[in-house]
């Protein structure tokens, strides 16, 4: 008789697999003539609970697939990265890349960085929890010493930078699909999807927003920050993005 | 919060034995808004094991005006790998944050290798597998400081290996570790009518004085042919003969905390709470015949 790690293994194996289950996990079932179609119930379960987990975090990659095409990505998908957490909550992480790595959507290369708006959306529902810096905190830090500081975005802020006009594609196929008709010649898009309270944002941003975000997101001063992002984007306007993010949720606290 | 449970283990908030119903996001704001007479909600706790955001909200929201269930789905325990202590630290913080009323895991296991199949495998009931099991429901209670409730699976495959009738297994590991038992009415009915096995004999296996709840839940019919798999995807409503059997039993042993689940093809809130009152109804008939409380 085979120890029970290994009748565990075998039928995983086969769940995973496309091929026919091998002889050796059939010996095992009892067989009423149907123990293939019995074994099939499990692989059948294993891909659709999956799959519809990964549908629903990729609702816009689905819509812009289509049901067929969406559902033999997601199967091939499963069987390639099965779960590795105990919770389904951020079941397809590496979708993004998955689907960059298919030769039958090559014609459609912004496919990814859609999805990488769609995780970042899902990673921002579930991210901890934080409070609005709010006026009182700025109160007492002199001006001066200000750009020595540190200002915590909210932890659940996701970037992305995209050749492609991801944004304007991921927002008119929120609902109802619309006719828009959008040209990859529109440029690239760079995104900020952040949730600063209970509502997950995805924002489009200039370069310049996107560069001093992910700088004081990596713990840069705010001085450092904005001499970096001055030298990818000279006219950045920090008073004018200050006016409008410091106290909106977009930060959470400002350190030494 | 450890002080909440005393040594008899009664809980802050215990789920009465009434109809509860399985917790939906998209029902969150039907709940909030509507505050409708449902005696408890039970929660799968692997889907608020997020860091933050909205579902832990809604959740605290609801909790506050409603006893609750955690039905665990990750604990895998009759896996021939040890249980994961890093799932049980969230599990026990989930426990220690909502006060559930119930704690229940399923008898199967869900992973082989390092990865899930985030579905419930039938065990091999073999005495091998029942000490396994004994000993993993063993941790899972010592870690939590509960009794949890164990439920019995559908299954659509039964192994050679097997030694053991799947009632005489799931009894005995229970009474071993000292669990109660959650039996899902429906799983019976869909596992006896998979097998051919008697209904009538494995519910008559249950000693009553260990079921501390019921599931009730619809499943639907896959035709091969002369056979009818029976295939337990909470996706519809309770079918006649689960409502019948769910009857007999409470008109015969008296009321359990019930629960009705529906995890696919979820229907608007109304449609939930007409199958929850159904439930409710029969509860009722059986309380006035027994002259029972609620609690």
């Amino acid at each position: 008789m085979k120890p029970l790690s290994e009748l565990q293994q075998l039928f995983c194996d086969a769940l995973r697999s496309s091929d026919s289950p091998p002889q050796a996990l059939l010996d095992e079932i009892e067989d009423d003539g149907l123990r293939i179609e019995r074994f099939n119930v499990y692989r059948n379960n294993f891909i659709v609970l999956n799959g519809d987990a990964l549908a629903d975090m990729y609702p816009v990659i689905k819509q812009l697939v289509g049901d067929e095409a969406f559902r033999m990505l997601a199967t091939a998908y499963v069987r390639t990265f099965p779960p590795m957490d105990r919770a389904l909550l951020l079941y397809g992480e590496a979708f993004p890349d998955f689907l960059k790595g298919i030769p039958e959507l090559s014609g459609a290369p912004y496919l990814a960085d859609v999805a990488r708006i769609e995780y970042a959306w899902t990673a921002a529902y579930h991210a901890e929890d934080a409070t609005r810096l709010d006026e009182v905190q700025m109160v007492n830090i002199p001006a001066e010493t200000q750009g020595d500081l540190r200002l915590r975005p909210h932890p659940s802020i996701h970037f992305i930078n995209s050749s492609y006009p991801v944004y304007r594609i991921w927002a008119v196929n929120q609902g109802e699909p619309m006719d828009d008709v959008i040209s990859l010649d529109e440029g690239g898009s760079h995104i900020v999807v952040i949730r600063p309270q209970r509502e997950v944002e995805v924002r489009e941003v200039g370069l310049g927003e996107l560069r001093f975000l992910e700088s004081l997101a990596s713990n840069e001063t705010i001085g450092s920050a904005y001499a970096h992002t001055l030298e990818s984007v000279p006219d950045f306007d920090l008073n004018r993005f200050f006016a409008e993010h410091l106290f909106d949720g977009t930060f959470c606290a400002i350190e030494p | 919060m450890q002080d909440t449970i005393n040594t008899l283990g009664s809980v802050a908030a215990p789920v009465p034995k009434r109809a509860g119903a399985g917790l939906k996001p998209k029902h969150y704001q039907s709940i909030i808004e509507q505050l409708p007479d449902i005696g408890w909600f039970e929660i799968h706790p692997e889907n608020y094991m997020g860091r933050g955001g909205p579902p832990l909200h809604y959740l605290e929201r609801i909790r506050a005006d409603y006893p609750l269930s955690l039905h665990s789905v990750g604990t895998s325990l009759g896996s021939h790998l040890p249980v994961d202590l890093d799932h049980l630290k969230k599990l026990k913080a989930l426990v220690d944050r909502f006060e559930p009323g119930l704690i229940s895991e399923h008898l199967s296991w869900s992973h082989g290798y390092e990865w899930y199949t985030h579905d419930l495998i039938p065990l091999f009931y073999t005495e091998e597998t029942l000490s396994l099991i004994v000993e993993h429901i063993e941790q899972v209670q010592d870690f939590l400081g509960r009794e949890i409730l164990i439920e019995n699976p559908s299954s659509y495959l039964q192994f050679k290996q097997n030694e053991i009738p799947e009632q005489v297994f799931y009894v005995e590991a229970a009474k071993r570790s000292g669990a109660g038992l959650l039996v899902d009415i429906n799983n019976v009915f869909v596992s006896c009518s998979n097998h051919g096995w008697s209904i009538q004999e494995y519910l008559s296996a249950v000693p009553h004085e260990l079921v501390g709840e019921i599931h009730l839940a619809g499943h639907s019919i896959q035709d091969l042919g002369d056979t009818k798999l029976r295939v337990d995807d909470h996706g519809s409503p309770v079918c006649q003969e689960v409502w019948q059997l769910y009857r007999d039993y409470i008109n015969t042993h008296g009321t359990v905390p019930t629960l009705i689940e529906w995890d696919t093809n979820i229907p608007e809130f109304p449609e939930l709470y007409r199958e929850v009152c159904f439930a409710e109804k029969f509860l009722q008939t059986t309380r006035d015949r027994y002259d029972e409380a609620i609690v």
